[in-house]
Formats: C-alpha cells, sequence, structure tokens
C-alpha cells in the first residue's frame, strides 16, 4: 500500500514539474505583459521600468531560473493587476472552487446512480430508453448554452432564481446544474453499462436463483461490483469541473478558480496564472490519490497489482 | 476659455439618441436609495492616474475622482470642473484658478499643490512616488509638462511649445489625494473629491462606493452604489430586467426593449479598417481605393449591426473637429465594379494585387463583430482579393496594431474601434496617420506637416487643418477607411432615469441619475 502511494506520489511531482515548466513556457509566448498594461504609444521608459519591476528584462532562461528557485519556496510572486500575491490570489480562489465541484460531482454521482442502475434493472423498456434519450441529450448539452438559457428561464420568466452572482444559497443553483448536466449525461450511461455488465454476470443469476432480495442485489452487491468505472469517471468528472468552472465564472461570474485563469490569462498576469495552474495542478493530483485510494479500497486486486 | 469647434454643439445634440423624456424641473433631493450598476469588466486600477479607460473611468471618473476641466456632455466644449477658470498667460503658459473649500474624502484640501503633484505624476519617466507604475493617463501629453503651485489656488501649466488645447488634455488628468499615492503601488483605497466615496473592494465581485456629504457640489439622489461585473451582455440586461440592478452598460441590440427603458448614444466611436500603405498589396492607392468600394456598407450595418450602427465613411465621428462636413461619401461608397476595374487597371501596371493579406479582427469591439467582418470578407473576396481571416483576442490583436510591424509579417488590414470623446483631432490623427505615429501605418510627409501646423493652431484654423489632412487621408492615402458609426446602448431599471450622453461610454456619473418613485 505504501509502495503504491509512494509511486503515485513520485509520478504526480513528476507531473507537477512538468506542468510548472509548461505553464511558464507557453505563457511567455503569448507575448508580453506590456501589450496589455500599457496604453498605445506608452513611453518607452515606462516600460522599461515595468519589464525591469517585474523581471520581464532579463533573458528567458533566466527568468525561468528565478522563477523555479522562488516557486520551490512557494513564493510566485506578486499579481500585475491585482494588490496581492499571486499565490494568495491563487489559494483564495480555491475553496469555492472546490465547495462548488464537490456539490456538483455529488448531485451528479448520485442522480447518475440512481438513473443508470433503474436503465440497467429495466434494460430494454420504455424506463430504459427514457432514461438513455435523456442522459443522452444531457450529456451533448453545451453548459454555456444551457447556462444561458437556465437564466433566461428561471431568473427573467419565472423570478425563481437569480441571474448570477453567489450571494446566496439561490445563486448557487444555476451554476451547479450547469457544471451537473453534462456529467449525469455521461455517467447513467456508465452506470447503466456496468451494471448490466454486473446484472448479467453469474453471480448475480446464481444469487437470484437462491431468492435473493432483488434490492438489495442491486445496491449492495451488483453496485459495488460496478463501482470500478464508475469511480474511474467520476474522477476525471471531478478534474474536468475546474473547466466547468471558468463557464459559470464567465456566465454567472461566479467566483472560483476558473474565472481568475481566465482573467489572468487574458491581462497577461504571468505569476497569478503560474500560480493559479499550480493550485489547479496540486489539487488534481490530490484528487487523483483519494480516487486511487477509494480504488484500493473498493478492489483489492489495484493494491496487489 | 478655449471652445473647441464652433459647430460641435449643433453636433452633439444631433448625433445623440438620448431618452429626453421628461426632464426634471425640481431640483433633485438626496434619497437613501442604492442601485447597483452592472458593467462588462471589472476595472484594473481605481488609480487616479489610470482613469482614462473605460473599464476604469466607468467607476472611479466623475465619481470618486475629479479633473480641473472636463468635457462639457452637452456642447463639447471644456467646461470648469475643479478649476474655476483658467488663463493662457503666455503662448505656452496657463494658469488655472481652482475653486476654494473643495475637500478630499479623507477631509484634507484640494489645493494647487495637490494638482501639480497628480499633473507631475501623470505623465512618463516621472519619479513622483510610485513612479514606475503605469499610468494610463500618462499619454494625454505630447510633450513634458510642468505644473507649480503660484499660489494656495493658482495652478501654473507650461509646455515648451504652445499647446492650445491644454484645459482639454487636463479633462484626462483626475486628482487623488497625495496620501493615498505615497506607496509604490497601486491605490487600493482611491481618495478623491468627487460626489461619492470608495467604500470596500471585494476582488472579483463588486465595488461600493457612497454618497459624499462633504462634496463640494450639489448632492447627488442616489445613496448607495454597488458596480458588480458580467461578461456577457444578455445576463446584464437580464439582471436590470429582474431588478438585480439598475444599469446596465453595453447592451446589445437583441436586449433592447424598444422604450425609454434602453437608452443609446454615440461616442465617435468609428468601426474602421485600417490598411497598410507599405507592403504589397496596398503600396499602390488604387488597391486601397478599391477596398472601400468593396464594401457594402448599407446592407452590412442594415443586416447585422441594427439601431447600433450606420454606414460610415470618415476616420472620426461628427464631433470631432477633423470630421468633414460636406465630404462627399460617393467617392468611397459601394461600387463593385469600381473596386474590380481600379484592381485590374493596377495589374496591368505590375502590382502584384493577387499578393495575400491578413484581416485581422477581434470579437469583442461591436455586437455580431464576428459575422460584420465575414461579410466584410465576403465582399472582399467577390471583388477578387486575396486573403487570409484572422479572429483573435485582444491583446494578440493589439500586437498587429502596434508599430513596428515586422518586415515577415504579411500586409494587414485590420479592424479598429476608433473613439474620440474629447472633439479634438489631436487625440487620433497623430497616433493613427502620421509617420511616426504608434498605430500608424500611414506615412505621408503633406498629412505630417498639417498635424504638426494642426498642433499649435487653435479654434477654426485648427480644425481646418485638420480636415485638410483628413481629405488628403481618405482620398489620396485611402489608409483608415470608415465602415460604420457605432451607437451604443444602456440598459436602465424602472425608477431610474439617465440620460445618456457622448461621454457615457467612459465616464458613467452616478449624480446624474435621478430617481423616481
Amino acid at each position: 500500500m505504501i509502495t503504491f502511494l509512494s509511486r503515485r506520489l513520485t509520478s504526480s511531482i513528476i507531473t507537477l514539474i512538468g506542468v510548472v515548466v509548461m505553464v511558464f513556457f507557453l505563457a511567455r509566448l503569448t507575448g508580453s505583459p506590456v501589450d496589455v498594461f500599457f496604453p498605445e504609444g506608452a513611453a518607452p521608459e515606462r516600460i522599461e521600468a515595468f519589464n525591469r519591476a517585474y523581471g520581464l528584462d532579463k533573458p528567458v532562461i533566466e527568468q525561468f531560473r528565478i522563477f523555479l528557485w522562488k516557486a520551490l519556496q512557494g513564493d510566485f510572486g506578486d499579481s500585475i493587476w491585482q494588490q496581492r500575491s499571486a499565490m494568495a490570489a491563487a489559494w483564495g480562489e480555491m475553496p469555492i472552487t472546490i465547495v462548488l465541484a464537490a456539490i456538483a460531482l455529488s448531485v451528479s454521482t448520485g442522480m447518475a446512480i440512481i438513473l443508470g442502475s433503474l436503465a440497467a434493472v429495466f434494460r430494454f423498456t420504455v424506463v430504459d430508453r427514457t432514461i438513455t434519450f435523456f442522459s443522452l441529450v444531457l450529456g451533448s448539452m453545451p453548459a454555456f448554452w444551457f447556462a444561458l438559457v437556465g437564466i433566461l428561464l428561471f431568473a427573467v420568466h419565472w423570478r425563481l432564481l437569480p441571474t448570477s452572482g453567489s450571494n446566496t444559497w439561490l445563486a448557487w443553483i444555476l451554476p451547479v446544474a450547469t457544471l451537473c448536466l453534462q456529467p449525469i449525461g455521461v455517467l447513467t450511461q456508465v452506470v447503466r453499462g456496468a451494471m448490466i455488465d454486473v446484472l448479467t454476470s453469474g453471480f448475480v443469476r446464481n444469487a437470484r436463483a437462491r431468492g435473493f432480495n432483488s434490492r438489495r442485489l442491486v445496491f449492495r452487491h451488483a453496485l459495488r461490483n460496478a463501482a470500478l468505472p464508475i469511480i474511474s469517471v467520476a474522477g476525471d468528472i471531478a478534474a474536468g469541473m475546474v473547466n466547468g468552472a471558468v463557464i459559470v465564472g464567465v456566465v454567472f461570474a461566479f467566483p472560483g478558480i476558473g474565472k481568475l485563469i481566465v482573467g489572468a490569462m487574458l491581462a497577461r498576469d504571468f505569476p497569478v496564472l503560474q500560480a493559479s495552474v499550480v493550485v489547479v495542478g496540486i489539487s488534481v493530483i490530490l484528487l487523483n490519490l483519494i480516487v486511487d485510494l477509494i480504488y484500493v479500497l473498493v478492489d483489492p486486486r489495484v493494491r496487489l497489482s | 476659455m478655449l471652445r473647441l469647434s464652433g459647430r460641435l454643439a449643433a453636433a452633439v445634440s444631433a448625433g445623440m439618441l438620448t431618452w429626453a423624456a421628461g426632464a426634471p424641473l425640481a431640483v433633485a433631493q438626496p434619497t437613501d436609495r442604492a442601485i447597483t450598476v452592472v458593467l462588462p469588466t471589472e476595472p484594473d486600477s481605481l488609480d487616479p492616474c489610470d482613469t482614462q479607460t473605460a473599464t476604469n473611468g466607468n467607476v472611479s471618473k466623475d465619481n470618486i475622482f475629479e479633473s480641473l476641466t472636463k468635457v462639457s456632455p452637452e456642447d463639447g466644449t471644456v467646461i470648469p470642473l475643479l478649476a474655476a477658470s483658467w488663463d493662457r498667460v503666455e503662448p505656452n503658459v496657463w494658469h488655472f484658478h481652482l475653486k476654494e473649500g473643495v475637500k478630499f474624502h479623507d477631509g484634507s484640501e484640494f489645493d494647487a499643490e495637490t494638482a501639480a503633484a497628480n499633473i507631475i505624476r501623470s505623465q512618463a519617466g516621472t519619479d513622483f512616488y510610485g513612479g514606475a507604475l503605469a499610468c494610463y493617463n500618462s499619454e494625454q501629453f505630447v510633450e513634458r509638462v510642468d505644473a507649480e503651485a503660484i499660489d494656495k489656488y493658482t495652478l501654473q501649466v507650461s509646455t515648451e511649445r504652445p499647446d492650445p488645447i491644454m484645459p482639454l488634455r487636463l479633462t484626462y488628468i483626475d486628482m487623488g489625494s497625495l496620501e493615498s499615492q505615497q506607496k509604490a503601488e497601486k491605490i487600493t483605497n482611491p481618495v478623491g473629491t468627487g460626489p461619492y466615496q470608495f467604500v470596500e473592494r471585494i476582488q472579483g465581485q463588486s465595488i461600493k462606493l457612497t454618497r459624499f456629504d462633504g462634496y463640494w457640489g450639489e448632492i447627488p439622489e442616489v445613496k448607495d452604489v454597488t458596480y458588480v461585473y458580467r461578461t456577457e451582455a444578455s445576463v446584464r440586461a437580464a439582471m436590470v430586467e429582474t431588478g438585480e440592478a439598475q444599469l446596465a452598460t453595453a447592451i446589445r441590440a437583441e436586449n433592447a426593449t424598444g422604450d425609454d427603458r434602453t437608452v443609446a448614444y454615440k461616442d465617435n466611436r468609428i468601426f474602421l479598417m485600417r490598411v497598410m500603405t507599405h507592403k504589397e498589396p496596398f503600396l499602390d492607392p488604387r488597391v486601397r481605393r478599391a477596398i472601400s468600394h468593396a464594401v457594402d456598407r448599407d446592407s452590412i450595418t442594415r443586416a447585422l449591426m441594427g439601431i447600433t450602427g450606420s454606414p460610415w465613411y470618415q476616420m472620426l465621428g461628427p464631433q470631432v473637429n477633423g470630421f468633414i462636413p460636406d465630404f462627399d461619401n460617393s467617392q468611397l461608397a459601394y461600387d463593385p465594379e469600381k473596386a474590380r476595374q481600379l484592381l485590374e487597371e493596377a495589374r496591368a501596371d505590375g502590382v502584384p494585387v493577387d499578393t495575400e493579406f491578413l484581416i485581422i479582427s477581434r470579437p469583442d469591439q461591436l455586437p455580431n463583430q464576428t459575422e460584420v467582418v465575414q461579410a466584410i470578407a465576403q465582399n472582399l473576396e467577390q471583388v477578387g482579393f486575396n486573403f487570409q481571416l484572422l479572429n483573435m483576442e485582444g491583446s494578440a490583436w493589439l500586437k498587429y496594431l502596434r508599430a513596428p510591424f515586422p518586415d515577415d509579417q504579411p500586409a494587414t488590414l485590420q479592424m479598429v474601434s476608433h473613439d474620440n470623446t474629447s472633439g479634438d483631432a489631436s487625440f487620433s490623427f497623430p497616433r493613427y496617420i502620421s509617420c511616426e505615429g504608434p498605430v500608424s501605418s500611414t506615412c505621408n510627409e503633406r498629412i505630417d506637416e498639417l498635424l504638426k501646423q494642426a498642433d499649435v493652431a487653435a479654434d477654426e484654423e485648427r480644425a481646418k487643418l485638420y480636415q485638410e489632412a483628413a481629405r488628403i487621408l481618405y482620398l489620396e492615402e485611402t489608409s483608415m477607411i470608415g465602415v460604420a458609426e457605432q451607437a451604443r446602448l444602456i440598459r436602465l431599471g424602472d425608477g431610474i432615469r439617465y440620460d445618456a450622453n457622448p461621454m457615457s461610454g467612459v465616464i458613467i456619473r452616478i449624480a446624474d441619475i435621478h430617481l423616481s418613485e
């Protein structure tokens, strides 16, 4: 177990270093913050002073060396646009993204397990076809489109929810729904497929023949055996929630790391961009470790391999 | 007092599409009411030195900060604000007599020394406090300006060369308390003299202001104002619809209400094509002229821009002194046959008219910009131009805009949305059409000479010189080709009255908002 975790942790740290290197150089390929920060025809001495202040006057390799040395000490520098340190900005936005992602993931996983199991149990019936149809619709629905239509219907027409923001619990409903819909569609199909495999396997047929209670059989035994692919896909979806956070950030002005990253990219705020990507990277690595641990708990074969 | 242009007053009133019904007759009374204003983007700075951009100006200009002078939204003239009056004592020396009894929000007094320090700070190369910091307002002065206090309420501003529009330039320089600017970083607690004082900023979410009871002018009706930001125009409109906000800026035509809850204004913003003049296939002016004749402005604006655009042929809007009132638009108007003929003539003379060029555009300068530019591209294709259309985000687009242009970069036709709220062409022409202009792809000695003469001329003479330069630009260079005059929309909530004006793109003065039950 410890060997397994340490191996995973080592490979995760190598991945994180790769991410740090890539984000440093890719960010600089987009151009200089000077292009955004200064008006047309700004005086050269101002630009020089700015470049000096942010170390942009040095060769890129030298900039990278300084960045890496400071990053190892946890210092990602100060934001170019915001009056705070880059790391403080990134960590400051992370909790609300985690809470949003956790709610969205719980709702989508719960819904998918119920719907997917029902579709599998009643496969090839009206129930199965209806669930399959709607899960395909949800799975292929663009989140951005749903967000705008959601505002139009629930906020403007029916006045049930606020259009945007994050100040009240009602304001969380549309962002959570936007993040949930596609995962519900995809996960429902995964649960359905995995459950059908398990429900047609020998041990379930055997159990049924021995008169096992059907509900207990499905939700305790079959679902547990179908859990591996579900956990695997749910893990991927959780990591992808960051992408969803970008959409809810843009449409609903919902705070979080997604909104911060988009803003930093457009403003070429390199320190914030680098710090945010590292924070997201660490979060995804931790998430993957949690998924691995759940794997180990659910399936002892993983431990052995 | 300087008067910018004799026809400015009429032009401004004619150009404004404001909601004019029921102007208040009684003096407005302060209330305890609060409003929320929803903007497209969050301000990146609350520094008095950065109020020039609309993003920052919408919140801080004329609300938190004020300048010595301001452009009148009614008639475009320069009128007093923190300066009560001014004299031009020598060709290159101005004296500004400041209003007495003006207080900053922290209780400190506004005087000539503070005004001088703010002017000095706003210039390039200054070492005033955080001098290494960028300052958006710095580019308003063409050359070094000296400012010093003669006495407590008299400020002397001098330049090396005569600058007849100094009072206009000072409309861009906002005054902040010195106390708040004594750090080497941007200001987080802005302190100005305006009718509203800063309360709090939650980064990424909102800015709150409240009425400043010690304001020197008329006390505004609205007590508290909260600014929030929503990128999507439809969301901004929806917020007003649902009562979550009372004023939304930059609304799309499809979200307009068709009644007095949507107000439109024109701020001399022109959507235009900047064509390179020093690279093939655009070296020959006939090729550039063919571009203008190829574009069907009437159909494009009618079908794709609706009330937010009308056909336009010049670079400047009608309130700017470089606008040519009697310009014959047919010289540049849609005529595909003429465009083909010009290209054929150029081809026959050995001009490589088939050389590929780049159309550089961004999606966010006007509503439906992607469709508008695609329509322009289709027009150009129909007469035989060879190009690639590149649609990019703002900072990448800016890289193509700025000189110097790399030698290995193909010729470009760049879509530009240019506004001039000052009414003076010196805020447009030197940058865009002079040989040394930082975003100019035009170089014509006669234009440069005229701009040089206009720079030190005043009033009608100044306007005449700019118009002469403009005529050469359109008919000989044809390198800045107007497509559409843009109108912009503001959505108002119930119980709110606001008369939009040509300055509304940059300044939303909350004190100008009136409330009803």
